[in-house]
């Protein structure tokens, strides 16, 4: 996938213009926030519910590489191939060698996040594998070329007219129909076929239980059961953070998931694979490998503050809750992860420097942390970016500020700790500030500060400060 | 070269500096967890209801293949692939299917996985398993998948039909978990939980039923 999370303001504007992303964007949130609330409503105490998940994805996080080890042990005493890849160049050349080297012509996959953060596809497709996304919506968007609009739902924006049109040009839907059921059962022969004769699967992976050496899908379609089972060869690909400490663990996170995004008290499928088939088994993997790709993780890790990103769980509701992808959809954010999950996890995985609007798009409102059932602060973890940056950070390849900039604020910092120079500049700078003033407002500057007035005004600076008041009337008095 | 990138990667991670761990709040136990069989039984018709599963309860396995007959006439089956899983084993279905006209298939009459693969996919009117367990929480079956019990005939064929013994209902999923997962080293290769029939609402928000998976799938609780 093209990164385009420099492109923010423009392709948001772009959105902003687009009026069947608006008319959706009305209609799709209220929905999805209505069936989220029912669903935690369902659990005996969901803020208790959430604080739990927050702990457990934090405690998880805390012992990160023992658990890991602890996966690792488990799934390869059962079998399993686990294979460590430190970014995306690694994860994806293993996988492509491992196609090739077995003669595969194409593969079924089912949708997985961090195969659109490695752009895995595009590199099997030069190779001359063919690649099948299988989830509807990441068949649609993938057959369009278009990044996904929601993490849950990645074409629900895309008129029907265009998945007719789509439908017709590549999947050989006959009679032209606008009932969305109806193209989905073509979609459903269409990639029937792919699944009864694919020789090797991928997928993502929701959760690793290091307890047990478990990985677990969460689904609803059946494309990712499909994935594991039709093919001799399965390939999961996991990002680092992905593993829970227990069974039980996995299990209180599951019921999270479900309800934060869709509602459900359980998606249709949950899937749970300890070990490849066993020779009696007539289904499932022979070979099943686990790819585990850190691709910048281990280093986000170094920072105990922005570790708290890896608690996501790629639920999507606070996407639905953000007063800014409510109006933009997730096109503009550029990459894989859209809303406020996207606005802390690019910025730490892409650099600052590349993602200098995402951090700062947010008005700060924390309707996303209110969401977020592992306790992700994302307005401050957006305000600790902001302050990264603007201080120079190498580490996360903040951009700094220019010379001028960082020389005013000095002068300033110093000015508004030292009264008298702070009173003598007041005095100095009024008539020069009111000069532009209309009815006791200001709405524009010249020069540097133009910009502060583009969605701002500020009232005009009083004739006399607070101490000439108070000074005056004790004079009055006396 | 391998082991170099994983000692690497944890290096890295072992060396970081340590987080405060926020404690877990005290969690109320779940309502399903006070609940006497009838209860449960009750609780998982119901939800079984929200998830537009067509259930159906008789009173022993006898009872049961009768059902089982009524909705092969309903649904028009002439060919099914089966489990041999210990539920299925009980009801006989190779006499079953004579008795109806129905041929019954079972993963092992195929000599390979590709056969039997052809046969799932394309021959198969509806795969008819039993259940390990079904959780009464969300109206869920558990399926062990081993060598009675393939992954593809719940999942492949349009239609499924669950044959759900009553004594297997349990609260919640924890319960079936210590069941599963008790014995270390002998983890299934796969276990699955089942709620419903396959769905999706990725073309437009529009909600439908069998996206890839059974677009039906029929309970029939025994006991």
């Amino acid at each position: 996938m093209e990164i385009k999370t420099e492109q923010f303001t423009e392709l948001a504007k772009k959105e902003l213009k687009n009026d069947r992303s608006r008319l959706f964007l009305k209609l799709i949130p209220p929905v999805m926030k209505g069936k989220r609330e029912a669903g935690l409503a369902s659990l005996p105490d969901a803020p208790a519910a959430m604080a739990c998940g927050a702990a457990i994805r934090a405690e998880a996080l805390s012992r990160l590489p023992e658990l890991l080890q602890e996966f690792e042990k488990k799934a390869t005493a059962n079998g399993m191939k686990v294979v460590w890849t430190r970014d995306d160049k690694e994860a994806n050349e293993f996988i492509k060698n491992l196609a090739k080297e077995k003669g595969i012509r194409y593969v079924t996959k089912g949708k997985s996040m961090v195969t659109e953060e490695t752009a895995l596809n595009e590199l099997l497709e030069k190779n001359g594998i063919e690649v099948w996304e299988t989830d509807l919506g990441e068949f649609i968007a993938q057959q369009l070329h278009l990044p996904p609009f929601h993490i849950v739902g990645p074409a629900i924006n895309v008129p029907v007219e265009e998945v007719r049109d789509l439908f017709m040009r590549k999947i050989g839907l006959k009679d032209p129909t606008l009932d969305p059921v109806q193209l989905g059962y073509a979609a459903r022969l269409f990639l029937r076929d792919k699944f009864h004769h694919v020789q090797m699967g991928i997928t993502g992976v929701n959760m690793a239980v290091a307890e047990t050496g478990t990985i677990i899908n969460v689904e609803n379609e059946g494309n990712i059961r499909f994935t594991k089972a039709s093919p001799p060869v399965q390939v999961s690909v996991m990002s680092l953070e992905k593993v829970v400490a227990t069974m039980e663990d996995a299990l209180h996170m599951i019921r999270l998931v479900c309800r934060n995004c869709t509602g459900q008290r359980l998606s249709v499928y949950v899937s749970m694979d300890s070990r490849p088939k066993k020779k009696d088994e007539i289904d499932g993997p022979e070979e099943l490998y686990i790819v585990i790709v850190d691709n910048g993780r281990s280093k986000i890790y170094q920072d105990v503050k922005a570790r708290d990103a890896l608690r996501c769980i790629r639920c999507g509701a606070c996407l639905v809750a953000c007063p800014v992808w409510r109006q933009i959809g997730g096109y503009a954010y550029g990459w894989a992860y859209s809303g406020p999950m996207g606005q802390v996890l690019n910025p730490m995985l892409l650099g600052l420097e590349r993602t200098q609007e995402l951090y700062r798009a947010s008005t700060l409102c924390g309707a996303c942390k209110s969401f977020c059932p592992v306790g992700i602060d994302h307005p401050s973890l957006f305000l600790y970016y902001r302050a990264k940056d603007v201080l120079g950070d190498p580490h996360f390849k903040s951009v700094d500020r220019p010379w001028i900039e960082r020389q005013f604020f000095k002068m300033w910092s110093w000015a508004a700790s030292t009264p008298w120079a702070w009173n003598m500049g007041v005095r100095m700078a009024r008539p020069y500030i009111n000069k532009d003033a209309k009815d006791g407002i200001l709405s524009k500057a010249k020069g540097p500060f133009q910009g502060w007035f583009r969605s701002r005004d500020i009232p005009a600076m009083a004739g006399f400060t607070f101490h000439d008041r108070w000074k005056n009337q004790i004079k009055n008095k006396g | 070269m391998e082991q170099n990138v994983r000692d690497e990667i944890l290096a890295k991670l072992k060396a970081a500096p340590k987080a405060i761990v926020p404690t877990r709040p005290h969690l109320p136990p779940y309502k399903t967890l006070s609940m006497d069989r009838e209860q449960l039984i009750a609780e998982f018709t119901a939800r079984l209801a929200e998830e537009a599963v067509v259930v159906h309860r008789v009173k022993d396995l006898r009872a049961a293949q009768d059902k089982l007959s009524e909705v092969a006439v309903e649904e028009g089956l002439k060919k099914v692939m089966t489990s041999t899983d210990d539920v299925i084993s009980q009801l006989d279905l190779p006499a079953w299917g004579k008795k109806n006209d129905i041929q019954v298939m079972t993963p092992h009459e195929f000599p390979d996985r590709f056969s039997y693969r052809d046969a799932v996919f394309d021959q198969a009117q509806a795969g008819i398993t039993g259940a390990d367990f079904a959780v009464a929480e969300s109206a869920t079956i558990g399926l062990i998948h081993n060598k009675d019990q393939a992954r593809l005939i719940s999942l492949a064929p349009i239609l499924h039909i669950a044959i759900v013994p009553v004594d297997r209902i349990v609260p919640v999923y924890e319960k079936v978990m210590e069941k599963v997962f008790a014995k270390k080293g002998e983890y299934p290769s796969q276990f699955v939980f089942i709620s419903g029939p396959s769905m999706t609402g990725d073309i437009q928000g529009v909600l439908f039923k069998g996206m890839h998976g059974p677009r039906k799938v029929i309970v029939i609780l025994v006991g």
